[in-house]
């Protein structure tokens, strides 16, 4: 664990933030709980559900989990010296735009349909990935190119807050690359669309991705707790 | 009754069987030509010309099929599965006002539901209107509880039809012909299961109606439903007294007459059928066939009289008489519809076995041959050079698996062109995380190579849309765009020139690509006589655009001249490396140098032959495939820099080369190819000649379909080498070259197996003809094709030098 902090510039050396199992689950139950909420809103009070109505239910799912993810995840932000909560905060909004554009790009560059038709979907979907994704690292680590590098580019995660941010992100990426395996099949269901099976996919690594975490920090925290003693 | 067909069909497929009477076989490749009309000869056709009246409601597959056959006609669409009731509604608001009308003959009612029946009870009352009417109902194919249907599985091939006639049987059948017991009928209601043939229903339907039997029909009039329809069914068996035997001998009688014409009409077909063949019956079956149906026609002719003249004898001689006849006609159509479905339904599977086993061998040569050089070489494929599977090696088999497994579905193999984008800018995304983790920031290699994925992507759906019947422009663009730019002159001008404009950028590259690489000798001259051949294409280009200014009208003569000029240009200079490689031994030691003169020399003399065969596309595509696999090249050299300083550890990703033979693919269907061979570009053979030779022709297509997606990234795989290598040793540099190809060739084999087998195993899917079968012979030919040339490289670029590995590739 030492000798992987090294790479970190020194202005950055301020101790990661102590997070407990407990912690974390609790932060990940919010965030799970916040898109259980907008599924449910959009099913009951709107009577829209992701396959009828992908695009109005996708833009409920971002913009009711945007402010619990930022919140949550702003609280653990590090180098807490230079850069206040609201700092944070106003840094997973920016990111927010800028990973939606990263992703939509890579959505269409991987087959999503071009066209008006689909064009408010993708950008609801790409909100969603971004919010999933890169949000949560951007509130946390701001600029710091290392730690992006470490946790995107090598997927090394490190202490526990490294755990909540990586897994359930790779979990969505990894999740909404599957997703898109059925698009092309004849069975004519209504659900093949884009982005209907890729969003299932998405938020199925997603809430896979959390668990993983949870059950790493678990393990981690049993296993520092034997060697200590 | 159940109703079963031989092998299997669906929808508009479905409907080409029950009408045409015959097998679904090879014929239906001819699906594969892109035409959706029938244009054998079938029931409806024969309807129309017997003076019949056919009105048709209800699935508008059949307005595809039989475009001006119907009297009237209610087509409803039927794209969309789940709505069930746009198609029946319609249906039935039509189908009850036109039973009341006295103004067809035959109605056909396409419903997608079940319920018809509901519907037709109402209207089954007898003495009505409808008493003379005969009813069918019957699925055109059966389905899987999870509503699955297009395979071979026996829920899929069976389904059911429900024949109704309002007649009161006046007579009886023996009960001889009845082949299935007939259930017992309770509640007074003639009630009978059995079973027939697909094959049968066209046969039957035309002798009910009185009509000629379908000229391609080998099926059998059923005794059952030509009993029902004809009003003579009856389930008390046989009885006794004279009066019904009277007209029982009637019916026999008639019915014989009926299998007279059947037999005579079979008779015909395989007499057609095997003098137009190539391979045919043989001519054992032929005599057995001819021999059954001398037999039968000899005993008809010596009964007839006996039956007119001795029309009032005694039942007892009459009737045998009738039942051998029929008996033998009976024989005749059996043998020939088991003949017929041997010969054209029945798979070879030993030497399906034996293809199998050669392919899985050469696969095991491969890997051994791999393992083999890696070794002795010290090659490693992941730039960390420890001996477990890299990522890089895993992706790559991951990749490769995933575009074998899904040549499982028919969906997956109409959009290969979409699923090997897909997986290609999925290794270009895992390439972008490669380049970060080294700390080597490709960021604006990959999102160029993202972009001209993309681009072919969208050129991809285009072409795909084009290849399904009915297409519409207006659906993806829309109508103002289409409008504006047939409007304006100044777009159309713009799309003729900009193919020249790229040309002219091709002819810069080239031209950058050997001043600058100090390139000497021959290699330059080759180079340069490749930009003659650009400029001639543009010139050609340009003087077809201003065809109508006098000063250009060269004639036939002028515009065959310049292909053929550029022909000759692209032989001569394949000649000349030839010779060059025969007689000259390189005297520089800067071996990279020299392996890169060689393959821009090769790659521009065979690129000038293609792009004039590809058309205004070609510089396009060209562009695009030079940018792409210059960012593969790129990225492939994140690895080679970041770790190995002069260590001597040389390291091939074979992710790289995954991703150059994906590539490939992307451009096969960029080119508005397809695995069909409607998809085949017939104009391309003709472009510098007029008139058809055999040989001549198909190397050009050959070359057309192939050129961009097989010759050119063969040829260029020494770039994925050349470029990427600090060390000039030329034993390291040989080594990896025939790594490289033996990957390539690994990967092609691979592809090639996984098709074998998906199509083995679908081999009585409703696709096979269509689409299996076409897939299946575009990737044998380009896996002869990819051998015959990996040989030809490895003999052009080794040359000299010992090469141990071309023995593997020409097994």
């Amino acid at each position: 664990m030492k000798h992987k902090r090294q790479g970190r510039p020194a202005g950055l050396e301020a101790p990661l933030a102590l997070v407990s199992a407990a912690e974390a689950f609790i932060v990940h139950l919010i965030c799970a709980v916040g898109l259980a909420v907008s599924l449910w809103v959009a099913h009951n009070l709107l009577f829209n559900s992701l396959i009828s109505h992908p695009s109005q239910t996708l833009f409920l799912i971002w913009v009711i989990e945007c402010p619990v993810v930022i919140l949550l995840y702003s609280h653990y932000r590090q180098n807490r010296q230079q850069s206040s909560y609201l700092r944070a905060v106003g840094r997973g909004m920016l990111t927010l735009l800028a990973g939606a554009l990263v992703s939509a790009f890579a959505a269409i560059a991987l087959g999503a349909p071009v066209g008006a038709k689909y064009l408010s979907s993708t950008i609801n979907w790409s909100m969603m990935m971004s919010l999933f994704a890169v949000v949560p690292a951007a509130s946390v680590f701001g600029s710091s190119w290392t730690d992006w590098q470490r946790l995107f580019a090598c997927t090394k995660p490190v202490g526990t807050v490294d755990y909540m941010i990586c897994l359930p992100a790779h979990g969505a990426i990894i999740g909404s690359w599957f997703g898109a395996w059925p698009m092309p099949l004849d069975w004519e269901r209504p659900w093949q669309e884009w982005p209907i099976c890729v969003s299932f996919g998405a938020i199925a690594g997603y809430l896979i991705g959390m668990v993983a975490s949870f059950g790493f920090v678990l393990v981690r925290g049993i296993l520092q707790h034997t060697k200590s003693d | 009754m159940h109703f079963s067909h031989p092998t299997d069909i669906v929808a508009s497929l479905g409907f080409q069987g029950i009408t045409t009477g015959g097998l679904p076989t090879f014929i239906d490749v001819g699906n594969s030509f892109g035409a959706p009309a029938i244009t054998e000869d079938n029931l409806l056709h024969q309807l129309v010309q017997n003076g019949k009246r056919v009105v048709m409601m209800g699935d508008d597959t059949w307005m595809q099929l039989f475009p001006h056959h119907f009297e009237r006609s209610y087509p409803f669409p039927s794209f969309n599965v789940k709505d069930l009731d746009t198609v029946d509604n319609g249906c039935i608001d039509h189908l009850i006002p036109s039973l009341y009308q006295e103004d067809w003959d035959v109605l056909i009612a396409h419903f997608l539901g079940v319920k018809v029946i509901e519907v037709l009870k109402s209207q089954s009352e007898t003495g009505g209107l409808h008493e003379n009417t005969f009813l069918l109902v019957m699925g055109d194919h059966g389905q899987t509880i999870n509503g699955d249907h297009g395979g071979g599985g026996p829920e899929e091939v069976e389904t059911s039809i429900f024949a109704m006639s309002f007649k009161q049987p006046p007579s009886s059948i023996p009960s001889k012909y009845n082949t299935l017991s007939g259930e017992s009928d309770l509640d007074k209601k003639n009630l009978r299961i059995s079973s027939i043939q697909q094959l049968d229903f066209a046969a039957t339907i035309s002798a009910l109606l009185g009509i000629p039997f379908p000229f391609g029909s080998i099926g059998h009039v059923n005794p059952e439903l030509y009993a029902l329809g004809a009003g003579t069914l009856n389930f008390k068996g046989v009885v006794e007294n004279c009066e019904n035997q009277s007209k029982l001998e009637e019916w026999m009688l008639n019915y014989a007459n009926v299998l007279c014409m059947n037999s005579w009409q079979v008779k015909r077909y395989i007499d057609v059928y095997s003098a137009s063949s190539v391979i045919g019956f043989s001519s054992e079956d032929l005599f057995h066939i001819a021999d059954l149906y001398a037999q039968a026609a000899e005993k008809w002719v010596s009964h007839t009289k006996n039956f007119f003249t001795y029309k009032n004898e005694s039942c007892n001689t009459v009737l045998p008489a009738l039942e051998r006849q029929i008996d033998a006609y009976s024989n005749f159509l059996a043998s020939v519809a088991e003949l017929a479905r041997s010969k054209w339904t029945e798979f070879n599977l030993k030497l399906m076995a034996i293809g199998f086993g050669i392919m899985f061998l050469s696969i095991c040569i491969h890997i051994l041959a791999i393992t083999k050089v890696k070794r002795q070489n010290a090659i490693s494929f992941s730039a960390s050079g420890d001996s477990g599977i890299s990522f890089g090696l895993f992706l790559a088999c991951f990749i490769v698996a995933i575009r074998a497994c899904s040549f499982l579905s028919n969906s997956y193999i109409l959009e290969e062109g979409k699923v090997a984008s897909f997986l290609l800018a999925t290794s270009g995304i895992v390439k972008l995380r490669d380049s970060i983790k080294k700390k080597k920031k490709m960021v604006l290699e990959v999102i160029v190579f993202l972009l001209v994925i993309t681009i072919c992507r969208l050129t991809i759906e285009v072409g795909l849309s084009k290849q399904t019947p009915g297409f519409d422009f207006s659906k993806f663009y829309p109508s103002w765009m289409l409008r504006s730019t047939y409007g304006l002159p100044v777009l159309s001008f713009i799309t003729e020139i900009v193919p020249v404009i790229f040309l002219m950028l091709l002819a810069i590259f080239l031209y950058k690509a050997i001043s600058s690489g100090c390139s000497e000798g021959l290699c330059k001259y080759v180079a340069m006589g490749s930009i003659l051949s650009y400029m001639l294409i543009a010139f050609h280009w340009v003087s077809e655009i201003n065809i109508l200014s006098p000063g250009w009208v060269l004639g036939g003569i002028g515009r065959n001249l310049v292909p053929r000029i550029i022909y000759a240009i692209g032989f001569a200079q394949l000649s000349l490396l030839m010779f060059h490689q025969l007689f000259n031994r390189e005297k520089s030691f800067d071996w990279k140098k020299i392996l890169v003169d060689k393959t821009v020399a090769v790659l521009s003399s065979c690129s000038s032959t293609i792009i004039i065969l590809l058309g205004k596309q070609g510089p396009l595509v060209s562009v695009a495939a030079i940018i792409g696999g210059y960012c593969i090249m790129r990225l492939g050299d994140i690895k080679h820099d970041a770790n190995n300083k002069g260590t001597g550890n040389s390291t091939i990703d074979p992710l790289t080369v995954t991703q150059w033979s994906i590539l490939g693919v992307c451009l096969f269907f960029c080119t508005g190819h397809w695995c069909a061979f409607d998809g085949l570009r017939y104009g391309a053979a003709f472009i510098g000649f007029d008139e058809f030779v055999l040989v001549r022709q198909a190397i050009l297509l050959t070359i057309d379909t192939f050129g961009l997606s097989l010759i050119l990234p063969i040829f260029g795989l020494p770039f994925l080498v050349a470029c990427c290598r600090t060390e000039y040793r030329k034993h390291v540099i040989f080594t990896q070259l025939s790594l490289v190809y033996l990957l390539y060739g690994l990967i092609m084999a691979t592809t090639v197996t996984a098709t074998m087998v998906c199509v083995a195993i679908h081999r009585r899917h409703l696709m096979v003809w269509g689409l299996f079968a076409p897939k299946f012979v575009f990737d044998v030919v380009g896996l002869v094709l990819t051998d015959f040339l990996i040989c030809l490289a490895s003999l052009y670029y080794f040359g000299h030098n010992s090469t141990p590995q071309k023995q593997i590739d020409e097994k």
